[in-house]
């Protein structure tokens, strides 16, 4: 307890000391306040923001590699397409497969088909209607020749019509013949895209703001016949929320009912003037259990599926590609993740952390150094009150802790002083050194954008855009500031106190009475 | 038998050559109730001697017991803050702190039982010569036999069973000098103090028990 007496008496009776050190432990607080704000404010943010966005890992098709097995010459184009028919597409059973890993969070997908309707109108800007014309005279006759014939592998698709006529002696015969055109069998078909989602999350569109439901609301069975149309095919067929559309297979001839849950519109900006309807027009939203029963009853039905892959961390990117290769996902598909976006959208921050950081490290060491020296010179002045002290029988230990004591005091006051002072200024500190970051940053992709001779950035980089960037820092003191605040205050009051704790161990009292005597 | 004994004490200092010894093979005892005074000429070795006994220094041969325990193997901070009170010739009191705290912290150093340190601080300047109004001023404001006063208090203020004091009335003139050997003879026979005083002073040689003359057992 006397040790605490004469702690607090001694700060009091040596003021311009203490001032002296305590103006130095409250810039060393001050500024060390204002660099934990804004790192732990930029972790918590960076922390936080990889939370709310997760590694999404997606598998694309790699047309480079398509385009390296290419054969050169018109005449290999049937081979060629022939040798892209014969990938084998993603399947629902691939991706639950691929789903199963440890390396993930969680999957989800959209699994996509067509079908047709008797009912509703397609939102389509093409008016399409055969004519079938035959005209027969006794003086003439002709026969249509030439038009294609179709291909192998192929399969039928609309397409212009072609007339050529033959005059013969007495009878003339014109005869229309649709022509036929080779194209890829991996577009869907029908009239209306069906997009069946496994989940809310697999709702990107929705997520991200591209779509937005208007009237009603989501489907909330992904299992049921519940859909989402688009504003444009409500109002062209005159569809309500609560009401029912009615879709067909073309194949099977089955026809689907389906509950109008919901209507959506399509908040994309296009600038496309040549179509008439948005291209998610005659998008129909459902659940992927929905799609799921479509195709066990048409095995034939064309889909599509589109899996996104929750991933646990960044390590576990690369170990689940490997996954998925031995899985025996074909070559032609690569695995992507928005990685570089989300680094990118945090990258200002990170650098503002990192300097902040450094500020830190460099703040401790020369503030250590400085205690350090001050207090060398302190216990050089007070080696006759060491001796004092020891000669009436105060142990080393206890003469430690006073001076350690002494120091501590003037550091916590001064603490909590630089903790309200870093407060106020770590805010605009912070949005200041964040928004310099930024500018940075931004000059750095301007010249970037200007090196590929382009007003705007290149594809890659306005994908990037898709996820928002922090440009607020906000940098707030909070308690783990303050905590860490002490913690450090107590790690500069014991290293700056090592001056006095070696002294206090190497001083003879007799040697320094000896001395002032 | 004795409070203090010493036994075949020699020293010498680190640096000096091995058989250069500022005394060697001391051997002698003090008892309570009685007043000594360490004698000897400048350099004959009496404040290192004093060193000795109160542990601020190390025989280089030989052993300091108190009460039958050899110095060396005793807590040294427990000896000097509660078995013996030291006057040292130049005070050393903290200069930082008023009269009566130099008196009040050595009695918190030693953590004896008082119930008021502050009222038996004023008791104890008082037995000394010392007035209240005096107790509060700094050290630095008091003059060398005020503060050797404040010396002799604060070395009583814990009740040790010895008092060592270096020269204690080298600075101060004749009349103050016999009112402080006034307060050791009254320790030494009222409360069975042991004081052991070094000096030079012939008039306090006069006054003591017993001398010792370290002159005559130096050995160089």
């Amino acid at each position: 307890m006397y040790i605490l007496k004469n702690s607090l008496v001694s700060i009091i009776r040596n003021k311009g000391r203490n001032i002296l050190i305590g103006i130095i432990i409250l810039v060393i607080a001050c500024s060390t306040t204002v660099t934990l704000a804004i790192r732990n404010t930029a972790s918590n943010l960076v922390e936080n923001y990889r939370e709310s966005h997760d590694i999404i890992a997606s598998i694309s098709f790699d047309r480079k590699q398509l385009t390296n097995n290419f054969k050169g010459g018109e005449d290999n184009l049937k081979d060629n397409i022939e040798a892209f028919n014969n990938i084998e597409s993603l399947n629902l059973d691939t991706v639950k497969n691929y789903g199963e890993s440890d390396y993930l969070k969680g999957y989800y997908y959209m699994y996509s088909t067509s079908l047709n309707s008797d009912t509703l109108s397609k939102a389509s800007d093409t008016y399409e209607y055969e004519v079938e014309d035959k005209q027969t005279t006794t003086s003439t006759s002709s026969t249509t020749t030439g038009g294609n014939s179709g291909m192998p592998n192929g399969r039928p698709g609309g397409g212009g019509e072609e007339r050529r006529t033959t005059i013969n002696n007495n009878t003339t015969t014109i005869i229309t013949r649709t022509k036929e055109k080779f194209e890829s069998d991996k577009n869907l078909t029908g009239d209306f895209e069906l997009d069946g989602y496994s989940s809310y999350d697999a709702m990107t569109d929705f997520v991200n703001g591209t779509y937005q439901v208007t009237e009603g609301e989501m489907i909330s069975d992904f299992e049921a016949l519940e859909c989402v149309v688009s504003s444009e095919l409500a109002i062209l067929n005159e569809i309500e929320v609560g009401g029912t559309i009615t879709l067909k297979n073309s194949n099977t001839e089955v026809t689907y009912e389906f509950l109008v849950k919901g209507i959506y519109k399509d908040n994309s900006d296009s600038n496309d003037v040549v179509k008439m309807f948005s291209s998610s027009a005659n998008k129909i939203i459902t659940g992927s259990g929905v799609i799921e029963k479509i195709v066990a009853e048409d095995s034939t039905a064309i889909t599509n599926i589109t899996p996104s892959f929750i991933v646990k961390d960044e390590e576990s990117i690369e170990k689940f590609t490997e996954e998925l290769k031995e899985k025996g996902l074909n070559e032609y598909f690569t695995v992507n993740t928005n990685l570089d976006e989300l680094q990118n959208a945090t990258k200002s921050i990170e650098n503002v952390k990192t300097f902040a950081s450094t500020f830190l490290i460099i703040t401790l060491i020369i503030s250590s150094i400085v205690l350090f020296v001050i207090n060398m010179i302190n216990i050089r002045e007070r080696k006759y009150e060491i001796g004092v002290f020891r000669t009436i029988g105060v142990s080393k230990f206890k003469l430690t802790m006073q001076f350690v004591l002494e120091l501590l005091i003037v550091a916590i006051i001064m603490l909590m002083i630089g903790a309200v002072c870093g407060s106020f200024i770590s805010k605009p500190v912070g949005n200041s050194l964040l928004q310099n970051e930024i500018e940075s940053n931004a000059e750095e992709e301007e010249q970037i954008s200007n090196n590929f001779g382009k007003g705007q950035m290149p594809m890659q980089y306005n994908q990037t855009a898709k996820i928002e960037p922090i440009n607020n820092i906000d940098a707030l003191v909070d308690i783990t500031v303050i905590a860490q605040l002490v913690g450090i205050g107590i790690l500069l009051t014991f290293i700056s106190s090592l001056a006095s704790m070696i002294s206090i161990q190497r001083f003879s009292p007799l040697t320094i009475l000896k001395e002032r005597s | 038998m004795g409070i203090l004994k010493l036994e075949n004490v020699s020293y010498r200092y680190k640096d000096a050559p091995k058989d250069s010894y500022v005394f060697k093979d001391i051997n002698y005892e003090f008892e309570q109730g009685k007043i000594y005074a360490i004698k000897g000429k400048s350099g004959s070795g009496k404040t290192t001697l004093l060193s000795l006994i109160t542990g601020l220094e190390k025989c280089t041969e030989g052993n300091v017991l108190y009460d039958g325990k050899k110095l060396r193997k005793i807590n040294l901070d427990n000896y000097r803050n509660t078995d013996i009170g030291i006057v040292f010739q130049s005070y050393n009191l903290l200069p930082r702190l008023t009269a009566i705290e130099n008196i009040i912290l050595s009695m918190d150093v030693s953590k004896v039982k008082v119930k008021n340190k502050k009222q038996k601080a004023l008791e104890l300047m008082k037995s000394v010569g010392l007035s209240e109004e005096q107790a509060k001023r700094k050290i630095l404001k008091l003059s060398g036999g005020e503060q050797q006063r404040i010396a002799i208090a604060r070395s009583l203020s814990y009740n040790p069973k010895i008092i060592i004091a270096d020269e204690p009335t080298g600075n101060l003139d004749k009349e103050t000098e016999n009112d402080i050997l006034k307060i050791f003879k009254s320790l030494a026979k009222d409360e069975n103090k042991c004081i052991i005083i070094v000096t030079h002073s012939q008039n306090v040689c006069n006054e003591v028990d017993e001398v010792y003359e370290l002159a005559s057992k130096k050995v160089n």
